[in-house]
């Protein structure tokens, strides 16, 4: 038997021994008065003989068991669980709810522990937990951004030397992180520990509030109305006061709005309508002004959503560019028949000058490439080419950004080794392209001349289509090319366009096209250093590239038009939770006319190991939305990409799983999660304002520990056994043998 | 003339090292387009100082394989390409020095060849007559429909050659003739600011001369030695032809502006 372990000796039926016993020494008389004349010690050695045989049955009868016992004194540890987490932090009644439980845990709780003789560990938890001594629990910093219970009471037994005796947790029970629970209820009830909760704070907690998000189009013509639309929730029982939405144009109040106060949970939305007269961007912000109160926890407060008021007529693309380069040219000249599109050029021409070329007032571009997204609204387009990390700064950078993920502009980076190379990397930009930036430049001058290869979702995209008839072989048949700039990879969510006939790279062929939603948006790549050569070629026909250039630069421009839109309905995106996506198509004139308004698209979903996780296909008609759903499980970047029946890919956007501030989401006291722990383990659970006595508490404790060490008795029979049966036949055929050789019938 | 202006802190892309101008320059408004061109006078000294006194690069620096800018000297009717010896050369050199133009060395073509259609740019120069082949017409005519442009220049101020250009390149496309470039065409603007050009012995002002396609320039002609003048410092030009100065400042600005138009 091990250590700490106590055995005894017990029955299931003692009845059996009580009556048994008797009833095998009445049995003896019968036999007594059948050999009364056989001389007095033969008579006894066979009555005896007899009476072990009915004594033995009448032991198995009574069903001995051997039972094993805890020692009670192997287990003198007490484990004190105290909550830091955010949620902690609130105050109620002129102190922290952490305050109160400190000062009931280090004021009578840990000596009341320790006067039973009890040792007391302390850990400190959150969304992880540690061994906190006095001084770390009196200068903790309350903040932690998750209450993991489960993980907290793993920790706690896994990091024990012995089992405790029981474990106490001082905690709002706001649990918010479930994945260790299973955990930690098997090692609690498996080593017969009681959970001790005692829940601090008030059951209703706090109201909180938070402004989601802004939402409205991201260009508006002048004079026309058009809405912004304030995302809020509310969470908890208690009462969210009235409130202001204040909303800003340009730092500048533009509209203000009490919003009622309610009771309880909600998400809705709030409404501005608004009309612009004069064209520009203007950024709007919506501020949520709550009255200070301890009642009430604001977790977001502001949100913007820029919104480009303009009338353009003209599509117009930016060329910027570190030096002067035949793509502009050409691109140029392809451009120069289309009066819907103007190219306006921004070129370096030497160290210390730059070229404007095609701008529309004399402040434009004057101070060289735009550092606010007020500079490039008014183009849809942005083509970069040439460039460095040094040419354009971070916020140069960000506003890039800005310009393709809020207002849906396009951004097309195209060149060689001179525009695609490692410096890119872990830049903002190189976060908003398609693809990834390579290390390897290649061997300059080493490269061999090779035939750009579309994919076959390409051959069918809009965009590549040169020809009525015979687009494959207009492709098949452009001039090789020279030299190209190396990328990595493509990104979850990229399209890729063409690839290098020969050459590999990581991720197989050499990316040489490639696109990808980017917010409202389209980001994309051209890594061919002189695509010019396709219109200079003498035996190609120059208007294909024309086309290709025309086509290219409205898709990237009129990305926030696309035919099929993809909206995701759940304001929170968090790991675990089950993603909604509504899925419409855009009405269409002209599909209304060729009888294609109705038609089957495939949406597949990839998370962000480029996994499918959802392929579902839908019948989609115009402004009848369909509903789809996904489980997201793992952070990172998901995709929504939607294919027509041939493959051609409609639509794509990224979504964003990320893990979201749930603690703050409900912050009253949960004391039926700690009755749930309690129960299952055969603990107690109760209110910190209960625990005035607290040497009934460790009573308590002791008692529930007692009980459930007895409950958990190792019981083990012990009669049927091949001693016993051995034993019980030995007597017998023992009384057999003599009465065989005294010639007793 | 006057140069072309530049911002005291000028650099490409704003929001580097350098804080913005405080007072940006006068600007100019050129064009239907809005061509505007910004420059100062420091700026022009210096990049004239970099152009007179600056040594001449090592060859082997021009080979490289990422260039945007190369010169294709052309061989065409009976002239064999190789006048005014090393002046496509000295061409590329001049682009090279006064601008961040990636350069490549002068590459010889013959018009008649496929070989034209590999190279955006082309100089032909020559002293004398010359007549073009219906098949040289049809590829000239061929390459600037899909873009490409010629740079071409009398050599010593013979006229024979400029006579014979205009005449042929004249037959390129119907109805289009070689004519003169007034001073409002931004050719004049294109790098350096040429308000109007004076021949060397400041008796009448020279003008440049263009065929046009579409609207479009697609050759230019420098009479009165301009290749003398920007490889060979006016040297055969005798008593009159384009000063050296302004046949370098032409040359480059006929180089950007075949690579912006």
């Amino acid at each position: 038997m091990p250590s700490g372990v106590l055995g005894e000796l017990t029955f299931d039926l003692p009845q059996a021994l009580f009556w048994g016993l008797p009833l095998a020494l009445a049995s003896l008389a019968p036999l007594a008065w059948r050999r009364r004349r056989l001389p007095a010690g033969r008579l006894g050695v066979l009555l005896a003989l007899r009476f072990l045989a009915f004594a033995t049955l009448a032991l198995l009868l009574a069903r001995p068991v051997a039972v094993a016992r805890e020692d009670p004194r192997a287990r003198r540890s007490v484990t004190l669980l105290v909550d830091r987490s955010k949620s902690m932090a609130l105050r109620e009644q002129g102190a922290s709810r952490y305050e109160r439980a400190r000062e009931l845990a280090e004021g009578r709780l840990i000596p009341a522990l320790e006067r039973e003789g009890w040792e007391v560990d302390a850990l400190l938890f959150a969304d992880a937990a540690f061994p906190a001594g006095a001084a770390e629990r009196r200068e903790a910093i309350v903040d932690g951004p998750a209450t993991d219970l489960g993980g907290a009471l793993v920790h706690a037994l896994r990091g024990a030397a012995a089992p405790p005796l029981a474990v106490v947790a001082v905690t709002d029970g706001a649990a918010n992180v479930a994945e260790h629970n299973r955990a930690a209820l098997l090692g609690l009830v498996d080593a017969g520990i009681p959970f001790i909760g005692i829940g601090v704070g008030d059951d209703e907690g706090v109201a909180s509030l938070s402004l989601e998000g802004l939402g409205g189009p991201t260009s508006v013509p002048p004079d026309q109305i058009f809405k912004l639309t304030a995302r809020l929730q509310a969470v908890g029982a208690g009462e969210v006061p009235a409130f202001d939405l204040v909303l800003l144009r340009d730092g500048e109040v533009a509209q203000a709005r009490r919003v009622a106060a309610h009771q309880g949970s909600r998400v809705w939305t709030e409404t501005f309508e608004l009309v612009e007269t004069a064209p520009g961007l203007y950024e709007y912000t919506v501020e949520l002004q709550a009255p200070p109160s301890h009642d009430l926890v604001t977790v977001s407060t502001r949100a913007s959503a820029p919104v480009n008021v303009s009338a353009e007529t003209t599509f117009r693309v930016l060329f910027a560019q570190g030096a002067l380069t035949w793509n502009f040219k050409f691109i140029g000249r392809a451009l120069r028949g289309d009066p819907g599109v103007s190219l306006t050029g921004l070129s370096r021409t030497s160290e210390q000058s730059m070229f404007r070329q095609n701008v529309e007032s004399a402040g434009e571009l004057l101070d060289g490439f735009p550092g606010e997204l007020t500079e490039l609204a008014p183009y849809r387009v942005l083509i970069l080419s040439d460039l460095g990390p040094a040419d354009l700064t971070p916020r140069q950078q960000e506003t890039v950004a800005r310009f393709v993920g809020e207002l849906g502009g396009g951004l097309l980076m195209i060149g060689g080794v001179a525009t695609f190379n490692a410096s890119w990397q872990g830049s903002r930009l190189e976060g908003l392209l398609p693809v990834t930036f390579d290390d390897d430049p290649g061997v300059l001058g080493l490269d061999r001349p090779f035939q750009l290869r579309l994919t076959e979702r390409a051959l069918g995209h809009p965009a590549f289509q040169l020809a009525e008839s015979g687009n494959r072989e207009a492709w098949e048949g452009l001039p090789t090319f020279t030299h190209y700039g190396r990328v990595r990879e493509a990104k979850p969510g990229a399209t890729v366009w063409a690839r290098h006939a020969q050459d590999a790279g990581p991720a197989g062929r050499r990316i040489l096209m490639a696109s990808q939603h980017y917010g409202a948006g389209v980001s994309a790549v051209i890594a061919v250093q002189n695509l010019w050569r396709w219109r200079l070629a003498k035996d190609l026909d120059p208007a294909h590239f024309d086309r290709f250039w025309k086509q290219l630069l409205r898709f990237l421009g009129q990305a926030g038009g696309q035919e099929i839109s993809v909206q995701f309905l759940d304001p929170e995106r968090g790991p675990g939770r089950e993603i909604r996506a509504l899925v419409e198509r855009r009405p269409r004139p002209e599909a209304e006319r060729d009888g294609t308004a109705t038609s089957a698209v495939t949406v597949q979903v990839e998370d962000p190991s480029r996994r499918v996780v959802l392929e579902q296909e839908l019948e989609l008609a115009p402004l009848r939305p369909a509903e789809i759903r996904f489980r997201a499980d793992e952070e990172g970047v998901y995709a929504v990409k939607v294919h027509d029946a041939e493959g051609v890919q409609l639509a794509s956007r990224p979504l964003e799983i990320r893990s979201v501030d749930r603690e703050m989401e409900r912050t009253g006291r949960d004391l039926e999660n700690l009755r749930q722990w309690a129960s299952l383990t055969q603990g107690i659970a109760m209110p910190i304002e209960a625990c005035r006595d607290l040497e009934q508490l460790t009573a308590q404790i002791r008692g529930r520990a007692e009980a459930l060490r007895s409950s958990r008795e190792r019981r083990v029979p012990v009669g049927v056994n091949g001693w016993v049966l051995g034993w019980l036949l030995a007597c017998l055929g023992g009384e057999w043998a003599l009465r065989k050789r005294w010639n007793l019938p | 003339m006057r140069p072309r202006e530049i911002p005291p802190n000028p650099p490409f892309l704003k929001g580097g090292t350098g804080a913005r101008n405080p007072a940006p320059p006068p600007l100019r408004k050129e064009g239907a387009g809005g061509r505007i061109w910004t420059a100062s006078a420091v700026r022009v000294f210096f990049s004239c100082a970099l152009l007179l006194f600056a040594p001449a690069l090592p060859a082997e620096d021009l080979e490289d394989q990422i260039s945007t800018f190369f010169v294709g000297r052309l061989a065409f009717g009976d002239n064999h390409g190789n006048d005014c010896g090393d002046v496509g050369y000295d061409l590329v050199q001049l682009v090279s020095r006064a601008s961040t133009i990636q350069v490549r060395e002068e590459k010889d073509l013959v018009l008649s060849d496929d070989g034209l259609f590999e190279t955006p740019f082309l100089f032909m120069n020559g002293h004398n007559d010359f007549q073009l082949s219906d098949a040289e017409l049809e590829n000239l005519r061929k390459y600037f429909l899909r873009g490409g442009f010629i740079f071409a220049s009398g050599c010593c101020e013979n006229p024979q050659f400029p006579e014979a250009w205009r005449r042929e390149l004249s037959r390129v496309f119907a109805g289009e003739k070689v004519r003169d470039i007034p001073y409002e065409h931004l050719i004049y603007r294109s790098f350096y600011k040429l308000e109007r050009i004076h021949s060397s012995n400041g008796d009448r002002d020279v003008y440049l001369e263009g065929l046009f396609m579409d609207g479009d320039l697609v050759a230019v002609l420098g009479e009165d030695g301009l290749c003398c003048g920007f490889a060979m410092e006016g040297s055969c030009n005798v008593g009159g032809g384009v000063r050296p100065e302004d046949a370098k400042k032409i040359a480059l600005n006929v180089a950007v502006y075949s690579l912006t138009h």
